[in-house]
């Protein structure tokens, strides 16, 4: 459904993302994890159409998204990890903007406000302008947003952030009904919010992928058997610190002396 | 059960994305406080300017109203288009806008409308003017028509190059100060003094006349302004418009790599 393949992202000499692959099929809830500034966020933004990659290949659903952006973004629902909402526009009208912007229109765009004002229990906030709403109400007016087409690719860049323990909860159970026929991609750098979510984890460091698989496959693989998420992904990161510190020092070691 | 792409791409045509930006874009114009406070001060100070000469000349005619329109909309139209990109940015919503199903240049088209529409309106609210002419005496209507399509296509002009800048620039004040400065130029560069001034300065190079006939855009506006409407200059203005808006859809795509 999601193809990734060697994709690269460099802003002038910084290299966000180097050479990642992975694939992503439907009903998955896959959670990409990391710390602030991995490369996470790029990622998505380069799933969602919205930064071109430097080099690699992406594919949504066998469309490519650098030569059929349109058709890909009619697929994905995307919420941008610092949910950009229009503040001065009234909920239920924001809400009917991205429909609108959707393709959806008449009894169709009225199913889909319903179902998303269910879904992400918005009811209270829909005659309220964006900008009165709390920040909890805000993340779940773009998460309506990103659904209100019925997509078939989520990606939610930190969902979570700024949700209370019991909306947490309701999203937690809306992606499990959500799950069926579509492939939700979800980033955090909250690892254990990811375990309790996701089938699969990607972890990603510095731009490189450190490890992809289930949680049990990980360690496995990592010969930690029994140790908690946060211990994996402490494990992972200094192994990679250290493979990048040795491949340093044999390319020093290999500098002709003056 | 998930929805097919049939209905959806039906809607995704070049006039439905462009009308749905547009509808959005006009509600936040006439959503916003800021707007009436642009339009009341345009209103009042072109007013009052032509007021002043009207009792001075006792002419019924609209002649100076729009000898000084040109002057007003550079400062008017840049405070108009600042906010169109760069808000977008500061607010983030930016990259909404860029990832939905809609292509960059419906976006830019949506929004050069809707400030196109809030400038009509605008403009619009000097007909009392007219009605007042009207009254006292017998202003030639015709030529009151031709010199507000002149200024109809002289804001649509900056306009255009107003949202251009607003896209290069992620701050409101820069996007404003840039665009009045060369919508100034623009202007400035055909006023008789100006042109006086550097053909004094180099004879033999007629640097003033140079300026007037290559660079202004006055002497195409003037013209609407003496009641005749020529196809070229329709043409002059209408592909301006169109460069800069092409221009602005490109640097827009250009900026997500």
């Amino acid at each position: 459904m999601v193809s990734v393949e060697s994709i690269t992202k460099k802003f002038g000499s910084l290299t966000a993302v180097n050479r990642v692959s992975f694939k992503l099929g439907r009903d998955e809830i896959v959670g990409f994890v990391g710390p602030n500034g991995a490369g996470k966020s790029t990622l998505l933004k380069m799933l969602s159409t919205y930064l071109y990659p430097t080099s690699g290949k992406l594919y949504v659903d066998g469309l490519d998204v650098m030569k059929q952006p349109l058709a890909v973004r009619r697929k994905v629902g995307y919420l941008a990890g610092d949910t950009p909402l229009y503040q001065e526009m009234r909920t239920d009208r924001f809400l009917e903007f991205i429909g609108k912007a959707h393709g959806l229109t008449g009894g169709r765009l009225k199913e889909r406000l319903r179902w998303v004002v269910d879904a992400c229990g918005l009811e209270l906030a829909l005659p309220k302008r964006v900008k009165e709403c709390s920040s909890g109400y805000r993340k779940r007016i773009g998460l309506g947003a990103a659904l209100i087409h019925d997509p078939e690719v989520i990606l939610l860049d930190e969902p979570t952030h700024g949700l209370d323990p019991l909306q947490i909860l309701s999203f937690r159970d809306l992606l499990k009904r959500l799950r069926a026929g579509r492939v939700i991609f979800l980033s955090s750098h909250i690892i254990s919010e990811v375990a309790t979510i996701c089938d699969r984890l990607l972890v990603i460091h510095e731009g490189h992928l450190l490890a992809d698989g289930t949680l049990e496959s990980i360690r496995r693989q990592e010969e930690l058997g029994g140790a908690d998420l946060e211990d994996l992904f402490l494990h992972l990161v200094r192994k990679h610190e250290s493979s990048k510190t040795s491949s340093k020092n044999a390319h020093d070691g290999q500098k002709p002396r003056t | 059960m998930l929805m097919t792409d049939k209905s959806l791409e039906r809607n995704a045509g070049f006039v439905y994305g462009t009308r749905v930006i547009f509808v959005r874009e006009i509600g936040a114009y006439f959503d916003s406080s800021i707007a009436y406070v642009y339009a009341s001060v345009f209103l009042l100070l072109s007013s009052s300017i032509f007021m002043n000469s009207f009792f001075l000349n006792s002419v019924v005619d609209m002649s100076e109203y729009f000898r000084n329109l040109p002057f007003l909309l550079v400062l008017f139209i840049p405070a108009i288009t600042m906010r169109t990109w760069s808000e977008e940015h500061s607010q983030g919503t930016f990259e909404l806008l860029m990832t939905l199903p809609l292509r960059s240049f419906h976006v830019v088209l949506g929004k050069y409308l809707a400030s196109l529409s809030f400038c009509l309106v605008v403009l619009a609210g000097s007909f009392p003017i007219v009605l007042m002419l009207m009254s006292l005496g017998n202003p030639d209507l015709g030529l009151i028509f031709s010199s507000y399509l002149g200024g109809f296509f002289l804001a649509a002009f900056f306009l255009a190059f107003g949202v251009f800048m607003s896209g290069i620039t992620r701050e409101q004040i820069v996007a404003f100060v840039l665009s009045t400065f060369v919508c100034a130029l623009f202007v400035l560069s055909g006023h008789e003094k100006v042109v006086e001034v550097f053909d004094g300065l180099a004879p033999e190079w007629q640097m003033g006349t140079w300026l007037y006939e290559s660079v202004s855009v006055l002497p195409h506006y003037e013209s609407f302004c003496r009641g005749v409407v020529s196809l070229g200059d329709v043409i002059y203005f209408t592909l301006l418009s169109a460069f800069f808006l092409v221009m602005n859809a490109i640097t827009l795509k250009l900026s997500r790599y």
